[in-house]
């Protein structure tokens, strides 16, 4: 018992089902815990989980990364633009959009080791210039600044196949997840992740190569933010450079709901599963009720307020009873 | 690229602009009480200060402005947000920072009418001709501008209100992704009006300024309030990405066809589904028109004192099956003059 409420996705484990249940009871007749009404919130959930979980290993090892939002949106065009203006095939542009959001990571990577200037401000400035050099290299190309995906049918499948109403995204998430739960508890690269996080010189002292730990994690994070700027363009057979903006906060949000520390160096994958699905389940169900929209962000604000409460709660008492 | 003949032509045309705005002011002194003196806006910038250019809608705006400026020798300079989070505050600033350099004249989008109203009359105290487009179109007659050149959003409303009620839509929703914009949410304010004076029921819903871009939320958000309101039978969207959404949503709950779905403002997805049928209409406020008469005018009254007096109405065309087929083949061959890419 007291390893378990010691873990760090306790709190967010305690904050997802009394958030679920407020929303089973409210909404009992309007279908939110149907299997369309839980398609529905694992499909906003997964997309954002996606990105969330290399964010939660990034800030494990101590830094942040802001520039998710507007890679999204660039991934997005460059399958727009490759494949509606030169007439290119689709995969090869969505190797190449991949690849864009990694060299965004890299540079954000060898920016923040480089210059040791807080990756908070480093990749706010990223953010910004990928979504100008976005804007402004679509619209010298295409004159346009979002644009129609010609798709293929393998492309439609490995990313926006659906069964009933659930989209292929909730399987990428749970890969996502898995693989970020291996590389983080069952690698020696996990280790250094914490360890990275939790103390630097320490860590450096030990030999832990914190720098690439650093760059390799900023290169999964423009990774998966790549990923997601693909997966919605094909899924919505469109690119639009303002896609994924919304990701900025929404990530850092759920990655601390689920117990990972602003500070480094603690928490779990499975917490940051956690406070995606929160995150999907409140941001879903509030439009359940039927209540006045206008009312949305404050729900929104104080459910997620409460939730993060009721999280440190549980880890103190966790720790305290140690 | 502008070539070096517009460039040419553009030094003539300030020349002589400085003599009729000199005229102007002359004028102004004669026959009224200014007593500040004359900025030195003869030589200064035409400045254009305008809506995001990641819109699509914008894109067109500018498209419109661009072509225009080619056409007549005119320079121009555009200034917009790149960041739309703090919009209601970062357009006045926008304007201030416009205004302070002395522009020969001031083509503005008036978004946000609390902060940029005094800080337009301003520039018309100082004697800065200013053109108003896209938005602002009930404060143009009091801030002392030449003219305005858009859509009324509550016709635009009010037009699509009355297309769905005449359908036979009894329960219309009127989603909007941007909650706080007062010209967006005109349209909300018509539709309902007209579904009103039409007898039918309303539901005004709006979603987190974070989700405004992010399509699978806004599908979730209009699929929760379709559960709950299991009699819409209408839905009239403010943009051409919640429309696909709302699309979607209907989908999602099995009710494809017996919903009416209309939207303001295109996009080739937009326009493909009103072909299929799926969509049942679109407004256009022919974003094109509102840049490239903005500078047809400014040209006019720079030069020769002209202008058309009052309202200048660039829409709502109603674009549905009758139409479609024009529209994709325009948004084909020209690129981001539809607003719709």
């Amino acid at each position: 018992m007291r390893s378990f409420l010691h873990r760090p996705e306790t709190g967010a484990a305690a904050a997802f089902l009394l958030t679920y249940l407020f929303f089973a009871i409210f909404t009992a007749d309007a279908g939110f815990v149907s299997v369309n009404g839980t398609a529905g919130w694992l499909n906003l959930a997964s997309e954002l989980g996606i990105i969330a979980i290399p964010i939660g290993l990034l800030m494990i090892s101590g830094e942040f990364d802001l520039s998710i939002g507007s890679t999204v949106g660039a991934a997005s065009m460059i399958v727009a633009i490759g494949t509606n203006q030169f007439g290119m095939p689709i995969w090869p542009m969505i190797f190449i959009a991949l690849i864009a959001g990694m060299i965004i990571g890299l540079c954000n990577g060898l920016a923040v080791v480089k210059t040791n200037l807080p990756s908070f401000i480093v990749t706010l400035a990223t953010n910004f210039i990928v979504i100008g050099a976005t804007m402004g290299f679509s619209r010298l190309i295409a004159n346009v600044t979002s644009g129609s995906i010609i798709v293929s049918d393998s492309s439609k499948f490995v990313f926006a196949a659906r069964w009933g109403q659930a989209n292929i995204s909730i399987a990428w998430w749970i890969l996502a997840a898995l693989l970020g739960f291996w590389v983080l508890s069952r690698t020696v690269f996990g280790n250094w992740i914490y360890a990275t996080g939790g103390n630097l010189q320490a860590a450096r002292g030990a030999g832990v190569p914190v720098e690439r730990v650093k760059i390799i994690l900023f290169i999964a994070t423009g990774f998966a933010a790549a990923f997601v700027g693909v997966l919605q363009g094909i899924q919505w057979n469109s690119g639009n450079s303002t896609y994924g903006m919304g990701y900025v906060f929404q990530a850092p949000i759920v990655v601390v709901i689920g117990g990972i520390l602003l500070t480094g160096g603690y928490g779990s994958v499975l917490g940051v599963v956690i406070g995606t699905a929160l995150f999907g389940v409140i941001s879903t169900g509030i439009f359940y009720t039927g209540w006045n929209t206008d009312w949305i962000q404050l729900f929104l604000g104080a459910l997620l307020g409460a939730a993060v409460l009721a999280n440190n709660y549980v880890r103190r008492l966790a720790l305290t009873s140690r | 690229m502008k070539s070096s003949f517009f460039k040419s032509a553009t030094r003539a045309l300030s020349s002589r602009k400085a003599a009729t705005g000199k005229l102007i002011a002359a004028a102004a002194i004669a026959c009224s009480t200014v007593v500040t003196p004359l900025a030195a806006q003869d030589e200064g910038p035409i400045i254009v200060v305008s809506g995001p250019l990641s819109w699509p809608f914008f894109a067109a705006v500018k498209q419109g402005f661009d072509d225009a400026a080619e056409l007549y020798g005119v320079d121009y300079q555009y200034i917009a947000v790149t960041d739309t989070a703090n919009m209601t505050s970062d357009y006045p600033r926008l304007l201030q920072q416009a205004i302070s350099r002395n522009p020969r004249m001031l083509l503005v989008g008036e978004f946000f009418p609390d902060g940029m109203d005094p800080l337009i009359k301003e520039a018309t105290a100082a004697d800065i001709p200013v053109l108003i487009h896209n938005s602002g179109q009930t404060l143009w007659e009091q801030n002392g501008s030449i003219g305005f050149v858009g859509e009324d959003p509550y016709q635009m409303g009010y037009k699509a209100g009355e297309i769905q009620a005449d359908a036979g839509v009894k329960k219309g929703l009127c989603f909007n992704q941007v909650p706080g914009n007062p010209t967006v949410e005109e349209r909300c304010n018509g539709y309902v009006a007209a579904m009103k004076e039409a007898g039918a029921e309303t539901i005004y819903q709006t979603i987190g300024t974070g989700d405004a871009t992010n399509p699978q939320a806004m599908t979730q958000a209009i699929k929760g309030t379709l559960q709950v309101n299991a009699d819409i039978d209408g839905i009239y969207t403010l943009n051409a990405v919640p429309a696909m959404s709302a699309l979607r949503a209907v989908d999602e709950i099995g009710r494809k066809g017996e919903v009416m779905i209309g939207t303001a403002d295109l996009s080739n997805e937009v326009l493909l589904a009103i072909k299929s049928g799926d969509l049942a209409f679109a407004m256009d406020q022919q974003p094109y028109l509102q840049g490239f008469m903005s500078i047809q005018i400014a040209y006019q009254y720079l030069n020769f004192g002209l202008h058309p007096i009052g309202h200048v109405k660039t829409g709502p065309l109603v674009i549905d099956q009758s139409n479609v087929d024009k529209t994709l083949e325009v948004n084909k061959e020209h690129a981001g003059v539809r607003g719709a890419s």
